[in-house]
């Protein structure tokens, strides 16, 4: 053991029964903890850049059997959104395109073949979401009375959702993580407290104050504390790399845009100095109060 | 210096082990408390040490009065109190040396300070060689010197020994009540109980009788000069020189804390 401080002497033995388990459990505990925060983090940033980048879009489809009808819904819609401010650009989607996407539902289907198709029309939105969608619902209805306007809002609000769940959640295991650590330190420190007692008072006696039996106390669990958070944030690290190179090979979408990226892992190296601090701050209020009760 | 007044002292609920405790201790004087087994000796001194709060009556300590004293300011006091516990008390994962340097670390001594007066001190109660030793490996009457040179280190104002020649043979013995008489001519209060009659018959220094808990026969309260006493007892151990060299290493010690 490491002894920091010279005035606090080594009066405790090095190795304590049952204290060696201590960087493993709080190990374990920062790992746990490591994880939930750096996926709550970066679930938040994730949801934001993808569904910024679907709420920048919206799709309008025409459905009708009559195909001059269509045409024409077609037509007046187009001249209605070009007059429409806040957006930035308009495309009607090819038949072909079209028919593309309904292969997996009709199969091969040359153009031409008098299946009625829908017609697809992709806007592009300024940035900033001028736009006010549902005014631009009503305005469609009086156009053309077979459009539709799909935003992606309703089943994004369902991931949205699902994702806010998932945070608190994810805090709450957190916080009972950090809670527990606490008192396992708690813990430890009384076990300590009470193995030590003949040797605490020894030094009381020949005139040690609680501030340096306290400080002998604050050193080991600070190494604890750190050794503990070392390996927890070390293992986690190594997990966060892993999901991160899993998940660019998945490419785009909510998954890749929540596994956090290197700046936070470079925030990891925080997590042992809070660990550290953490136990010696327990390790100090547990010792003193313990202290303030003896003669 | 120190002063009892009507002390009683009980360990939890108990009955009282010290009743009616009354004396006082002045500056530089030497004592030896005697009384039988049970008799409340080692009770006696850990209020003397300030290990144990009376349950009544007032102990007044260097002009404080230790009753009203909060427990953060007993540390300063515990300072000028060397111990020699009856059971030695020793850190057993400390060498014998670490052990004697504790309480100048305590105090704030220079690492190299510590050094040589924990040697020089170890050598003279016949260490030196032990030095490095834990107490696990030394005997009774090793582990006994060095808790009283670990009491003794700080040059305290007040020496407290418990049965401090019990474990030792009577040679040792000489020397170490010679120890304590070195010190308490530069002006240590000595308190020592003991057993040992023939210590006291030699010395010659007061007596405090206990018995079941009561002072018994408050005789010889005043300190007296008892150097001849004490020469006499230390007979034909050293000569001069030895003499003087180890009241320069006693005077030597003095730490101010
Ligand atoms: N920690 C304790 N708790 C309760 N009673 C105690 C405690 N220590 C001592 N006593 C009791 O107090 C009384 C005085 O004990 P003490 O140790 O002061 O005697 P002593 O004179 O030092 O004896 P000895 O010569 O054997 O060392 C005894 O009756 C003993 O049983
Ligand atoms: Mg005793």
């Amino acid at each position: 053991m490491v002894n920091i401080f010279y005035r606090s002497a080594r009066f405790l033995p090095e190795r304590a029964a049952g204290e060696g388990l201590l960087p493993w459990v709080i190990g374990v505990m920062i790992f746990l903890c490591t994880l939930s925060f750096s996926l709550t983090s970066s679930l938040g940033a994730g949801l934001e850049k993808w569904s910024e980048s679907l709420t920048n879009s919206l799709a309008i489809q025409i459905v009708t059997e009559n195909e001059a009808e269509r045409d024409s819904q077609t037509d007046a819609v187009m001249r209605m959104l070009e007059a429409t401010p806040g957006i930035k650009g308009v495309s009607v989607a090819a038949q072909s395109d079209v028919l593309a996407l309904l292969a997996p539902w009709l199969g091969d289907i040359p153009i031409g073949s008098g299946l009625p198709l829908p017609t697809l029309i992709d806007v592009e939105l300024e940035d900033g979401n001028a736009l006010n969608i549902e005014a631009l619902r009503e305005r469609l209805k009086a156009t053309a009375p077979n459009a539709s306007v799909d935003d992606h809002q309703e089943w994004m609000n369902r991931i949205i959702e699902f994702a806010a769940v998932l945070r608190i959640a994810l805090t709450g295991v957190m916080f009972m993580v950090i809670l527990s650590t606490i008192a396992i330190v708690i813990f430890g420190c009384r076990t300590s407290l009470a193995t030590h007692r003949e040797s605490i008072e020894i030094m009381h006696l020949i005139g040690a104050e609680d501030s340096m039996i306290a400080r002998a106390f604050m050193d080991r669990y600070l190494v604890h504390g750190l050794l503990g958070g070392v390996g927890g944030v070390l293992l986690a690290g190594g997990l966060l790399l892993l999901l991160a190179n899993i998940a660019e090979d998945i490419g785009q979408g909510l998954i890749s845009a929540s596994v956090p990226d290197l700046s936070i892992i470079g925030w990891l190296i925080l997590i042992p100095l809070i660990s550290g601090t953490l136990t010696m701050t327990t390790a100090f209020v547990t010792v003193r109060r313990a202290l303030s009760k003896m003669l | 210096m120190i002063r009892f007044e009507n002390v009683g002292m009980r360990y939890g609920m108990g009955s009282e082990v010290l009743k009616d405790i009354s004396f006082t201790l002045e500056r530089g004087s030497f004592h030896f408390l005697v009384g039988p087994s049970g008799a409340g000796k080692t009770s006696l001194l850990k209020l003397l040490y300030l290990a144990h709060r009376p349950s009544r009556g007032l102990i007044h300590y260097f002009g404080n009065d230790t009753t009203e004293m909060s427990r953060l300011e007993l540390p300063k006091i515990r300072r000028r109190i060397g111990v020699v516990f009856q059971d030695f008390r020793l850190f057993d994962h400390l060498t014998a040396f670490e052990n004697v340097a504790m309480p100048l670390q305590i105090n704030g001594a220079k690492k190299a300070q510590v050094a040589g007066h924990v040697e020089e001190l170890l050598e003279w109660v016949g260490l030196k060689d032990r030095m490095h030793a834990k107490p696990p490996t030394l005997s009774g009457g090793e582990k006994q010197r060095v808790a009283i040179a670990r009491a003794v280190i700080n040059k305290p104002d007040l020496l407290v020994a418990d049965e401090p020649t019990g474990n030792v043979d009577p040679e040792i013995a000489k020397r170490l009540i010679h120890l304590f008489s070195e010190l308490n001519k530069t002006g240590t209060t000595t308190v020592v109980a003991t057993h040992d009659e023939s210590i006291v018959e030699a010395v010659g220094a007061p007596v405090l009788h206990l018995n079941k808990g009561e002072l018994e026969k408050q005789r010889g309260f005043k300190y007296q000069p008892y150097d001849k006493a004490v020469h006499a007892a230390q007979g034909t151990i050293d000569g001069p020189a030895e003499q003087s060299r180890r009241a320069a290493i006693l005077q030597g010690g003095k730490q101010d804390g």
